[in-house]
């Protein structure tokens, strides 16, 4: 990913996650969020809101976060819940796609950042 | 005020094991994020999450708090829509996740049910006992039994159909702000005449207690009907409900509507032909089928009254699912659309049109953004006037967004007074402090005031939420 592509990246997930409404609707439904005793770091939501603090510079990249996003199995089912009775988000592509940028380390004001 | 994050980890640790206490940035802002339109700021971040696993934990908690003067933060689910979920000071956030017993005693005609159970999976176990959970929030997926209580909110029922769900609770344990676990209430179906201690946490926003066990009575499941109504326009919908309490007409248990904008969102959005004008939809229930047919053909009949298109009872349960997701599809779609800045109107019911017509000019005439779009729908029933301001544009400042979102609050809350309201649905304090001033003569603030400090000397639970904040 080139720093135009990884921009674009960010840009678009701040603007998708923007559309979350923070409802947390989503959170039953996933299998970490379960398997982790109710963590809300650990659900869709929580996720959504790490990448955008992430990227708006208010959280740093640091171990946590990583273990956060990374819990994400990708099972789709918040997808289902949040176009059913959210706000229409592919949520789990957006974490798929922010845990791209986080393993190209391109996350702008992380200590890994390559540019 | 200083405070040493890993000794403060630490401490919690040794209460609630290591692995329960989360003092990382990214889980802190996290559990402070709530449904407020505007985004965080630093003083709202926790120094720390803590999950207890019972009322022993959330004791040596309080104390420690109180101790070291660190402010705690109740979190449920987060889904208040006024700003109760979020904190107000830096502090501890107590997460009450991990408290999610129900056990259900049909023989003693009560269940009890950890503070942190959402009230979806409550519903869903109560109903192998045959029992109905007398709540009905939108957000009934995630929303927690203790947070639904600690508000007392009615939601989608109608208070004089049902009454609120405090009526229901017999009792809590409850761990006070300086770490005392006390026991309140009966384990009778018969509840307390006179004082009881119970009644001082119902509704009391976890500024007076931490809830770690609420008991309600079980209300058995009861026999439901639907009604649909379509009108020309939203008046019609209004005049019927005030001739409704006027005539001494039993209520219905739901009594939503849809407004002309909101009709026709809602009803694209789930596939439904679109209405010529308002939508109003009801739900009847009875302890009996005969009752809850009755009823509704009852109500069938005065809604004839009233000047609608057409009523009729919908008997298709697929068809009244579409009807009554169109409702929450309305909201929704609007905010997929844009923004909304909401209010909580609940007027005396005889002034139900008169101020709607005012809520509506309040709408179309804000100073803080101009020309937002009007529109209304929900528990009209109640009466709750939800009054929207629709930007249909996410792209606002934070400024803008606070700006919008107190005008709106400052001028509904004069609605409220000038109509005898005071809000049935949403919590009162966290941004209503204002309003109670307003309302109710500073004496009555004061002796809130006064009861918070009497139970929690050092203002630990939920500060801010008393103080007034934005």
């Amino acid at each position: 990913m080139d720093i135009k592509e990884s921009q674009a990246v960010r840009n678009t997930l701040l603007q998708e996650i923007g559309k979350c409404r923070a409802c947390r609707f989503c959170i039953d439904v996933c299998p970490a969020y379960q398997a982790t005793e109710w963590v809300e770091n650990m659900s869709p939501y929580g996720r959504l809101q790490i990448l955008k603090y992430l990227i708006n510079g208010t959280l740093d990249e640091d171990d946590p976060l990583i273990y956060s996003i990374y819990s994400c199995l990708q099972c789709g089912r918040c997808d289902r819940l949040c176009k059913a009775k959210g706000q229409n988000l592919d949520v789990s592509h957006l974490i798929r796609l922010g845990k791209y940028l986080l393993s190209q380390g391109l996350v702008k004001g992380s200590k890994n950042e390559k540019v | 005020m200083d405070v040493n994050i890993s000794k403060l980890a630490k401490d919690l640790g040794k209460i609630v094991g290591k692995e329960y206490v989360h003092t990382d940035k990214p889980t802190s802002v996290v559990y402070a994020k709530d449904t407020m339109p505007w985004d965080l700021e630093e003083k709202n971040i926790p120094y720390a999450v803590v999950r207890p696993s019972n009322s022993e934990e959330v004791s040596k908690i309080l104390k420690y708090a109180n101790e070291k003067l660190i402010p705690v933060h109740i979190h449920g689910s987060g889904t208040s829509l006024v700003g109760l979920a979020r904190p107000k000071t830096k502090g501890i956030v107590l997460d009450t996740a991990r408290m999610k017993e129900i056990k259900v005693y049909p023989e003693r005609g009560y269940f009890e049910a950890g503070p942190g159970v959402h009230l979806a999976q409550l519903r869903k176990e109560l109903a192998k006992h045959n029992a109905m959970l007398p709540v009905f929030p939108g957000s009934e997926l995630v929303a927690t039994i203790g947070g639904t209580i600690a508000v007392n909110t009615s939601a989608h029922a109608v208070d004089a159909a049902l009454g609120k769900p405090g009526d229901f609770v017999l009792g809590f344990e409850v761990v006070l702000p300086t770490g005392e676990v006390i026991q309140t209430g009966t384990e009778s179906t018969r509840r307390a005449a006179g004082i009881d201690p119970t009644k001082f946490f119902i509704g009391s926003e976890g500024l007076l207690g931490v809830l770690t066990l609420v008991r309600m009575r079980l209300v058995p499941l009861p026999y439901f009907e639907h009604v649909v109504a379509y009108y020309n326009k939203t008046e019609d919908i209004l005049d019927t409900v005030m001739e409704m309490y006027k005539q001494g007409i039993h209520p219905p248990l739901f009594y939503e509507f849809l407004d002309e904008r909101a009709a026709k969102i809602g009803f694209e959005a789930v596939g439904l032909k679109e209405p010529i004008g308002a939508v109003a939809m009801m739900r009847v229930h009875s302890w009996s089928k005969v009752g809850s047919e009755d009823k509704a053909q009852k109500f069938f009949e005065f809604l004839k009254t009233g000047n609608p298109i057409k009523a009729r009872i919908v008997k298709d349960i697929e068809e009244w699912n579409s009807i009554w997701s169109s409702r929450a599809e309305a909201g929704n779609y609007m905010y997929r659309l844009g923004m909304t800045f909401g209010s909580e109107i609940s007027p005396r019911v005889d002034k139900l049109k008169d101020a709607f017509q005012e809520a509506k000019s309040i709408v179309l005439n804000l100073e803080s953004y101009k020309n937002p779009e009007f529109i209304s729908f929900g528990h009209i029933g109640a009466p709750t006037i939800h009054a929207y301001a629709f930007i249909p544009t996410k792209d606002i400042t934070n400024e803008v967004k606070k700006a919008l979102t107190l005008e709106m609050r400052e001028k509904t809350e004069d609605l409220n007074i000038k109509y005898g309201g005071c809000g049935g649905e949403w919590g009162l304090t966290a941004q209503r402090v204002s309003f109670l001033k307003k309302k109710y003569e500073k004496e009555v603030y004061e002796v809130l005031v006064k009861m918070k400090k009497a139970l929690d000397p050092n203002d630990i639970l939920n500060r801010g939420n008393l103080q007034g904040w934005i």
